[in-house]
């Protein structure tokens, strides 16, 4: 991934051509029906919210592997960071460092080149690493000498390195992938769509509750709906991965559809436990990052390790 | 088994820029680190570009809350002073800045808040309300606050009179001042100069003084002001 290559690559020009249209297109509706005398004042703050996230992440790419790697890695970072202030973790600044540097190694290891293959990114080191830093994690107590509520934050650490940080930062390391274009922009469009469609759908059809005591709103409809709409997807943007047989693109569109949903209940039973409404409030009409990022999560490490299983990630 | 406490951020809900607006602000790792390098820079800047030279060092309380005032000419005296203070003092060193300027828009609420660790004071509207944010600020062991007490810069490099925040907040908070004076300022950096110039800084720190014995009546906090206003120019005659 680099700047020549994005401006050569069919893929890249092609997803900026579809976010850009979708983009300009729900910008007219949304005037058509402000001068229809509509009240669309909340949906304009989350329009505005994509005005800014959408070039981000479409520079981001742009720019190539280092600044895709760097990108995660904050995300993470800073989807991490809004978990610790959730839960009061951030309170002991050894453990949230630590994580903070745990993340930095993930960046490190999807950068660097493999010592032994030769390949970018150091895929040995990358999944070896959850348990350095959980061993590591663990020490704390024991070099402060401290045992009172330990284990609480503690688990809290682990929990947040291995799902904000090493579940996410498999994102960066795709882009060491010959296909890293498609895969992140089929991820990054995908999961929205799919998140989209949990919604329409849930709000057109919903009756059964999905998860009542987890997240009230979603139903089985909304559910249903957006699976079907993820394994659609698949099939439109196949030219993202071209070496997909059919029965990939299936899958593909299974892991977005369920992954997505899942990574959003897991964020939903945090916040419920902890008794909070959004992650933080750092992207308006979004909510926090990790509000965000929520159903990228659990999709991100199965897509990897599903394509690598097939494909191979090279 | 017993449930787990849960201690949300209380400013879990706010944005960034009310992150940075509001007081008093929750510590952040990040910011720590930006503001930690950016006193670094700023001590090498201050020795290199204006010869800084401070005096009374000694002065400075060792431990507990103080109160620092000092003459008003430029930006700079803020930064003269935050050089004067230790480095592990830095994210506990509070400057009161006014708020209608220091914290107009995202901008320079970012550097007043990060590098600089101001508190908005707001000079216009809310006044004794600002001082009591000061009070309890100062009533935390340890915190320091930075204080000018003519409220706003000098065009004519005459002292101006000091207002009575200073002496209400002193007899509320029963704690010492530390009186300063920084010459220099008005020629290096005058109010309307978009960029310091390189003039020698020449910053001279007082002996602490304590009022402890004062009422809170309306004569004391005069007469604090006006004690306190005679020191930093005593100091001033002396550093010129």
């Amino acid at each position: 991934m680099t700047i020549d290559l994005a401006l050569q690559s069919d893929i890249y020009l092609n997803y900026l051509a579809i976010v850009g249209g979708v983009l300009g297109f729900a910008g007219m509706v949304l005037g058509v029906m402000t001068i229809f005398g509509k009240d669309v004042s909340s949906i304009w703050r989350t329009y505005r919210g994509w005005l800014i996230m959408i070039p981000l992440v479409m520079g981001t790419i742009f720019l190539g592997r280092t600044a895709v790697i760097v990108g995660v890695a904050l995300l993470a970072i800073f989807g991490f960071k809004e978990f610790a202030r959730a839960t009061g973790l951030y309170d002991d600044w050894w453990l949230t460092g630590l994580v903070y540097l745990g993340i930095i190694a993930l960046a490190v290891a999807s950068f660097v080149t493999d010592p032994r293959l030769g390949y970018p990114g150091w895929y040995g080191l990358f999944m070896s690493l959850p348990a350095y830093v959980a061993g590591a994690i663990l020490l704390i107590p024991i070099l402060r000498n401290r045992a009172k509520g330990q284990l609480q934050q503690v688990a809290l650490a682990v929990v947040g390195f291995i799902y904000f940080g090493w579940m996410f930062s498999h994102l960066g390391f795709l882009a060491n992938t010959k296909y890293a274009y498609g895969y992140i922009l089929y991820l990054v469009l995908a999961v929205e769509i799919n998140d989209i469609a949990a919604f329409t759908c849930g709000k057109l059809f919903g009756k059964r509750k999905l998860r009542e005591n987890i997240s009230p709103n979603k139903t089985i409809e909304g559910s249903i709906g957006a699976i079907c709409v993820s394994l659609i997807i698949p099939w439109l943007l196949w030219f993202s991965f071209p070496h997909f047989e059919p029965w990939h693109l299936v899958l593909t569109g299974l892991i977005v559809g369920v992954g997505g949903q899942l990574g959003d209940l897991v964020i939903s039973y945090i916040k419920r436990d902890i008794g909070i409404k959004d992650m933080g409030a750092v992207i308006e009409g979004h909510g926090g990052i990790l509000d965000r990022v929520d159903s990228m999560i659990f999709v991100v490490p199965i897509f990897f390790h599903v394509v690598r299983w097939v494909h191979g990630i090279r | 088994m017993t449930e787990w406490e849960y201690h949300p951020a209380p400013d879990i809900d706010e944005t960034m820029a009310e992150h940075l607006r509001n007081f008093p602000r929750q510590p952040y790792m990040f910011m720590y680190a930006l503001r930690s390098m950016a006193a670094l820079l700023l001590r090498g800047w201050m020795r290199l570009y204006h010869r800084l030279r401070i005096d009374g060092r000694e002065h400075l309380p060792a431990s507990g809350s103080f109160i620092l005032v000092c003459n008003h000419t430029s930006h700079l005296d803020t930064l003269c002073m935050l050089c004067a203070m230790p480095l592990n003092k830095i994210h506990r060193t509070f400057p009161a800045a006014a708020a209608d300027y220091f914290f107009s828009s995202l901008p320079r609420s970012a550097v007043s808040a990060i590098l600089i660790n101001a508190l908005p004071f707001d000079r216009q509207v809310n006044g004794a309300e600002s001082l009591t944010v000061c009070s309890h600020l100062l009533n935390t062991e340890g915190n320091v606050l930075i204080i000018f007490p003519e409220g706003t810069r000098t065009t004519t490099g005459e002292m101006q009179r000091f207002r009575s925040g200073i002496g209400r907040l002193v007899v509320a908070t029963r704690l010492p001042v530390v009186p300063c004076y920084l010459d220099g300022g008005l020629k290096a950096w005058p109010k309307g100069k978009l960029w310091p110039r390189p003039y020698r800084l020449h910053l001279r720190i007082g002996a602490p003084v304590s009022y402890e014995q004062l009422d809170e009546s309306s004569e004391s906090v005069r007469k604090i002001c006006h004690d306190l206003q005679s020191r930093v120019a005593e100091l001033g005659e002396i550093a010129q």
